[in-house]
């Protein structure tokens, strides 16, 4: 076997991130692919809270870096899928404890044994961003439909392109058509327009996503609801089936409750 | 006499033989009457044959972090003062990028090869294929020609002309080493700020800065210095 690695990551934290590690990496795994999801985020570590796998960790990442165990034993099998895996983090160390070089190693190790690996980045403007992005073979940039996130997009890109590792794809996050519609929110072509970067899904706002990340349940694993038909379309997308793109309704009872109509 | 060219890892400082003060003083007297231009940038010194100690080199890079400025490369002919630049950590040779510039959003052009865009480069001018992205700065002493949109966030600072065959936001400087007869043209003129010479003019057009409201179609326009206030005009009244 030999892995594709994905690294997921963005312009500023809190667009997503982690949401979309977890959830690419359960549909995938749903595609009967053997899947790592890897906490790249080190001392921030949370993608072991959004899988619901805290509890099991025993061992991470900077342990098998720093000789303490065998990367088997950093594994946790997640048994809600066929083959899914989570690489935790360490909650206590700052982002030097893994070098780049490391980090690499790390994923070749790992590509022998999986399918994809997905890495869960820090921001593009934070420490550790250059670790999570030298093992990448695709580099998927998670941005909210708002003006801010896009231009700090834009300039992950930028770096993306100039590390060699582009062209990145797009995952626009938290849409909600109808407040496209009434011009309160970019739109995808608004979007696309400034960044002229391809768009592998777009995710809807969905107040399902908040539920599942406190259950610790990806709603990719139980496949409900329009923000975990989107993860399903992305995972398609990269393993290279020709999936049209489409936006959907988002599922907000709350947005509705609020401004009137969905 | 030092001259200063552009290239596409920054600026490269050309000194001659005459003694290493004069021509640092000549240095400071460029950095001072253009620190706009400067300012955020990168440089490396062509120091030709001078024989140079470690103390007058840190002279140098001290000058230069006084205007905002990094120091790093040192291209020498000179055996001893090519080893003690490289134990203070400068590059050598101007074939590597500066890797320790990558996060920052300084323009390297190795992403050239990466999209498979040529770019060209020349003390006249410097043409970029490419969309320009935020956070990237391109500059330059001479004319800036960039085929494609400059985003909002980007930076182009330009000694000469900007002519950008494209969408122009963000920010672009012209004649930032004092050329008041220096212009900048777009095909959509939208820049959220705009400079030529010592004059600067925001939000162009009447846009909001962040430059992502749906464009209405545009005609091509130029901005020009006319006593002292930026002008803009469609580009067929010249
Ligand atoms: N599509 C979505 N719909 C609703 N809430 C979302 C969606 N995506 C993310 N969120 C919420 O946004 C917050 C930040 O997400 P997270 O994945 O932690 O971001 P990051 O890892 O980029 O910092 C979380 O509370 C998460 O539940
Ligand atoms: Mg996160």
């Amino acid at each position: 076997m030999q892995a594709v690695v994905v690294t997921i990551t963005s312009g500023k934290g809190g667009v997503g991130k982690t949401t979309c590690t977890a959830n690419v990496g359960c549909a995938l795994a749903v595609l009967q692919k053997k899947v790592a999801v890897v906490d790249g985020d080190i001392g921030l570590r949370n993608l072991d809270i959004v899988m619901g796998l805290e509890n099991r960790i025993v061992y991470d990442s900077v342990d098998f870096i720093e000789g303490r165990c065998r990367l088997r034993q950093a594994l946790i099998r997640d048994k809600r899928a066929p083959e899914l895996y989570l690489l935790p983090t360490a909650q206590t160390r700052d982002k030097s404890a893994i070098s780049t070089a490391q980090m690499v190693q790390l994923c070749d190790e790992l590509r022998k044994e999986f399918d994809y690996i997905v890495i869960d980045s820090p921001a593009g403007i934070e420490q550790g961003f250059h670790t999570c992005l030298a093992p990448a073979d695709k580099v998927l940039i998670v941005t909210n439909p708002e003006v801010s996130s896009v231009r700090d997009a834009d300039r992950v890109i930028g770096l993306v392109e100039s590390q060699e590792k582009g062209p990145a794809q797009l995952i626009i996050n938290r849409l909600v058509t109808a407040r496209v519609k009434k011009q309160e929110m970019l739109s995808m072509e608004d979007i696309v327009e400034v960044l002229s970067t391809d768009v592998i899904g777009v995710v809807p706002e969905d107040e399902m996503i908040l539920m599942s990340t406190n259950r610790g349940q990806p709603v990719a694993l139980n496949g409900k609801g329009p923000a975990a038909s989107a993860f399903h379309h992305i995972a398609r997308r990269l393993i290279g089936e020709d999936v049209p793109l489409q936006v959907q309704q988002s599922n907000t009872s709350l947005f509705q409750r609020l401004f009137g109509r969905g | 006499m030092i001259s200063i060219k552009g290239l596409r890892q920054g600026l490269l400082v050309v000194f001659d033989e005459s003694p290493w003060l004069s021509q640092l003083r000549e240095l400071e007297s460029k950095l001072n009457a253009n620190s706009h231009f400067f300012k955020g940038g990168q440089i490396a010194l062509d120091v030709k044959t001078l024989l140079l100690t470690a103390d007058e080199l840190q002279r140098a890079q001290t000058l230069l972090q006084q205007y905002d400025v990094t120091l790093w490369a040192v291209l020498s002919q000179n055996e001893s003062t090519n080893e003690t630049a490289h134990k203070l950590g400068f590059s050598d040779t101007l074939s590597g990028p500066p890797t320790q510039f990558a996060g920052e959003g300084e323009e390297h052009e190795q992403d050239g090869t990466a999209g498979g865009n040529a770019i060209t480069e020349g003390t006249d001018g410097l043409l970029v294929r490419r969309r320009v992205r935020s956070g990237q700065v391109l500059r330059h002493p001479g004319h800036i020609v960039v085929i494609g949109d400059v985003n909002p966030g980007a930076q182009l600072i330009a000694g000469g002309d900007i002519i950008v065959w494209g969408k122009l936001q963000g920010v672009a400087h012209a004649g930032a080493l004092g050329d008041s007869g220096a212009m900048i043209c777009a095909l959509e003129l939208t820049p959220s700020l705009i400079k030529i010479a010592d004059a600067a003019r925001g939000s162009v057009n009447g846009r909001l800065s962040d430059g992502h409201r749906r464009s209405r179609s545009r005609k091509p326009e130029m901005a020009r210095l006319e006593q002292e206030e930026i002008n803009i005009v469609a580009w067929q009244e010249k």
